[in-house]
């Protein structure tokens, strides 16, 4: 009886990861088969002339290339913001504030970690619309609006990689700095942050690839269909993500059908991309530490 | 070495297809593209979906012959155009539907309107029934009946498809095919004209409705009453469920909007109208 | 200046600053709690129509209990067909399987938290839905089945990782104990591990229904979006963030409109809960990867 549980448990162990491996494949075939006949100089930039569309001197229309630009734009745009917040809130909830309030923060972060993109849209929507009636009579829903609503979402996921990045550290080098006379503060940045570094940088890796994702946030504040590249914080802009979720409902032909799945794939290939430079730097910072 | 050498001529080529583009390669701009001459900025477009490839085709050939226009279309359906145009967050909103009572109290806005388009219910292209009555329509959407063998079809359960909240399509055809009367909680709901065709077209049981200037042969339209659904008869009256295309600004429009609603009323905005498959009329 | 309490003008300020963007981050979150309550002040005034169980906007009804419903059920589902398989592939990755494919295999898992949801319902939209209406005699492929499966796939990722950052927690020590009982690795995890993991496991899955009740795409594009209780897994439905994404679009002064920020809340609301649980429960011991797991 008890062999026979045991050799259930052990199939059912093989069998779920088979099926991982084999779904993961048959995904990831799919998406290059079908996504192929689109693969070609029209993919990018469509019926304009490449050097001109790169240049803006061109509108593009029928290619991904300002989606593309757009998504980049986003994503920057939306580190340049959560990046500076979340690193320094990280380093502040690991190495000085006090226990019970980091315990407070901690929640807090937990809590934004947990709040649904399409309600982060929702927000951005409403404070757009809450700015017009009162400060900003002329604001609008624009790339700038998509980027702060982005910051936020992956606001949690900065903070939380800081401050694990700082707690693994290990006890032998806290010692260093206070041994050799520094102060608190100067030991956070000259032997601390440094040695952390890899493992923020990571953190920084993981919120990009996240912020590319993104589709619900920007659908609700300011990504549309056609509007070429980006042009302003204020405009409205295509980003990857929107384009594939617009062809998925409404493709025209076979050839804006392929288009969706390239446009997949080229979306999975930056945030898988993403992910594993965040892995590598992250375990390369931990090897470092153990060794 | 042969590496730069590569590099290097992939710059001049590049540089070589920028310069091109200052002398503005094909033909000159057509007479009706030039009231834009000298205008810059960006018009922002959203709401109607049965607008968009009109408003697509216009805003690639006014962005191709001047570079400096900006014009960003997005969907939405009609409840969004009347809606953002209100609030000022586009310049243009289109809507097939007019401007309720109700909205135009709260938002001064100005219609446009420029074409004719009927609303057909639709099927499958292998779907044999292309022929309901009023009250076969109704019974239908409101999901008294579920087979297609009531409707003379094969023996096949109906999938219903209907339209988000936002939709004018759906405000016309609840109107004027359905009498405001029931619909069945069960349909499913697509986002916009584009999605029904999609849905329609690989849903063998599929019965939807959508804008007639939409449909080609991926699906096919159902007649009324012993009507054709098609844009001549929406045109000569025979066919009822119909509506015109607008265009909404709030009071009066900027001068680039202006020049937009006026190409779409030239010649030649008029030939883009009729070539994505609705009737224009004569002036916006 | 003795180096323990001194501190420069300038070090002060430092410390400022990152409380500061502490204080910002934390900020955040009550922001959109207030203004997400503030936005949905006129639902709750008209709380009688907004939680019915009729949808029919054009008639005057705007209940969203049917999208509550839609949410839990959709969430529900995902996760019951995602948790056997997760501790399946945890059970697999821990000694279960051979070292090298158990590897690959948690590799794979990694990888897969960071394929979008855009990408797993495009795909499903195009081959799983057109799968599932020629399978099955009813409904039209936009269902609860096809939206609970991507779903599942959706969350796997993220009950892994909780799991298997919870039995690497248990430590060395059990495992050691285990081998010089002579229990075979493989049999360990089995009989040791996964009896003494409850904790574990239910935190993974509070983690993962949050993640599966807040995704949008794959409800948007997979449950037919039709505004009812789903009396069959053929049936389609819809969830709260599906409907905050369709209604968005209409008339600012509607009820509609209300109903949507009172859904909004709602989401806000039970995520806030989730994490709270997962917190009690002791996330702490895989917090990267919960916070890699969170909810989108």
């Amino acid at each position: 009886m008890r062999r026979l549980g045991d050799r259930v448990g052990m199939a059912w162990a093989w069998g779920s990861s088979l099926c991982l491996l084999l779904g993961l494949g048959t995904l990831l075939v799919v998406l290059v088969t079908r996504g192929a006949p689109a693969v070609g100089p029209g993919l990018l930039f469509g019926d304009t002339a490449p050097g001109d569309a790169v240049l803006g001197r061109a509108p593009v229309f029928d290619g991904i290339w300002p989606a593309l630009m757009g998504t980049l734009a986003l994503v920057a745009l939306a580190c340049l913001v959560a990046v500076p917040i979340g690193v320094a809130s990280g380093i502040y909830l690991a190495e000085i504030a006090p226990r019970r309030r980091r315990a407070l923060l901690d929640i807090g972060v937990d809590m934004l970690a947990g709040v649904p993109s399409v309600v982060m849209g929702l927000f951005g929507f409403g404070l757009i619309l809450l700015m017009r009636r009162t400060l900003a009579p002329s604001a609008t829903t624009g790339l700038w609006l998509s980027a702060l609503c982005i910051a936020l979402l992956v606001l949690p996921y900065l903070i939380r990689t800081t401050q694990t990045a700082l707690d693994a550290l290990p006890e032998s080098l806290r010692l260093v700095g206070p041994g050799l006379g520094f102060t608190r503060w100067q030991n956070l940045r000259h032997v601390l942050l440094p040695a952390a570094g890899r493992g923020i940088l990571g953190g920084v890796m993981l919120a990009v690839g996240r912020a590319a994702e993104d589709t619900a946030v920007i659908m609700l504040t300011g990504a549309v269909w056609n509007a070429g590249l980006p042009a302003g914080l204020g405009e409205k802009f295509e980003a990857l993500s929107f384009r594939i979720y617009v062809l998925a409902a409404e493709y025209r032909d076979d050839m804006q059908l392929a288009q969706g799945f390239a446009c997949a794939f080229a979306l999975l290939l930056l945030t898988c991309g993403l992910l594993a430079s965040a892995h590598l730097l992250q375990r390369s910072l931990e090897r470092r530490w153990k060794a | 070495m042969s590496c730069v050498r590569t590099t290097s001529l992939l710059l001049v080529v590049l540089a070589l297809a920028a310069c091109g583009s200052d002398k503005r390669a094909g033909p000159a701009p057509s007479p009706d593209l030039l009231p834009f001459e000298g205008l810059e900025g960006t018009l922002d477009i959203a709401g109607g979906t049965a607008h968009i490839p009109v408003m697509e085709e216009a805003a690639k050939r006014i962005m191709t012959a001047f570079p400096r226009i900006r014009i960003t279309v997005g969907g939405g359906g009609s409840g969004i155009g009347i809606q953002k145009v209100g609030e000022g967050l586009i310049d243009i909103g289109n809507a097939g539907r007019p401007v309720k009572a109700k909205e135009q109290a709260k938002f001064e806005l100005t219609s446009y309107p420029f074409a004719i388009d009927g609303v057909a219910v639709v099927v499958h292209p292998s779907n044999s029934v292309r022929e309901l009555t009023t009250q076969q329509a109704r019974d239908a959407f409101a999901g008294k009946i579920t087979n297609w063998k009531d409707l003379g079809g094969a023996d096949a359960e109906i999938h219903l498809y209907g339209r988000d909240e936002a939709s004018g399509t759906r405000a016309v055809f609840w109107k004027k095919l359905l009498a405001k009367g029931a619909v069945a909680t069960s349909a499913n709901v697509v986002k916009s004209n584009g999605a029904m065709k999609t849905a329609i077209s690989k849903d063998e049981h599929g019965l939807g409705y959508m804008s007639i200037g939409r449909i080609d042969d991926t699906l096919a339209a159902v007649g009324l009453d012993g009507v054709a659904a098609t844009q001549e008869t929406a045109t000569d009256g025979t066919y009822v469920v119909t509506r015109r295309l607008f265009m909404n600004t709030r009071g009066k429009p900027s001068e680039l909007a202006q020049a937009f609603i006026d190409y779409i009323g030239s010649p030649e905005g008029r030939a883009i109208v009729a070539a994505q498959g609705y009737i224009p009329l004569a002036t916006p | 200046m003795s180096p323990t309490s001194g501190r420069t003008r300038g070090e002060r300020t430092a410390e400022l600053l990152l409380a500061g963007a502490a204080a910002v981050s934390a900020a955040a979150v009550l922001g959109i709690l207030v203004f997400l309550a503030i936005l949905a002040a006129p639902a709750w005034q008209g709380a009688a129509h907004v939680f019915t169980w009729d949808w029919r906007p054009f008639h005057g009804h705007y209940g969203i209990l049917p999208m509550v419903v839609g949410s839990l059920l959709l969430a529900l589902t995902a996760l019951l067909l995602a948790l056997p398989v997760a501790i399946g592939i945890a059970a697999f990755a821990h000694g279960l399987g051979p070292r090298r494919l158990a590897r690959i295999v948690l590799a794979a898992v990694h990888a897969m938290t960071g394929i979008p949801t855009i990408v797993y319902a495009f795909v499903s939209a195009m081959l799983l839905v057109p799968f599932v209406r020629e399978v099955f005699v009813h409904g039209s492929g936009y269902s609860l089945l096809s939206a609970a499966l991507v779903l599942s796939v959706l969350i796997l990722p993220t009950i892994v990782l909780v799991v298997h950052a919870h039995w690497h927690s248990m430590g060395k020590e059990l495992e050691r104990t285990c081998a010089a009982l002579g229990i075979p690795r493989g049999r360990a995890v089995l009989r040791v591990l996964l009896p003494l993991s409850r904790r574990g496991l239910l935190t993974a899955a509070v983690l993962g229904f949050a993640r599966a009740l807040g995704d949008t795409m794959i409800a948007l594009l997979l449950s037919g979006n039709a505004a009812q209780v789903p009396g069959s897994a053929l049936d389609g439905f819809r969830t709260l963030t599906a409907h905050i994404a369709l209604v968005v679009a209409t008339d600012t002064q509607d009820a509609a409109y209300a109903s949507i920020f009172a859904a909004g809340l709602i989401l806000l609301l039970v995520a806030a809960a989730a994490s709270l649980t997962a917190r009690r429960l002791g996330a702490g011991n895989g917090r990267t990867e919960a916070a890699r797991a969170a909810p989108r």
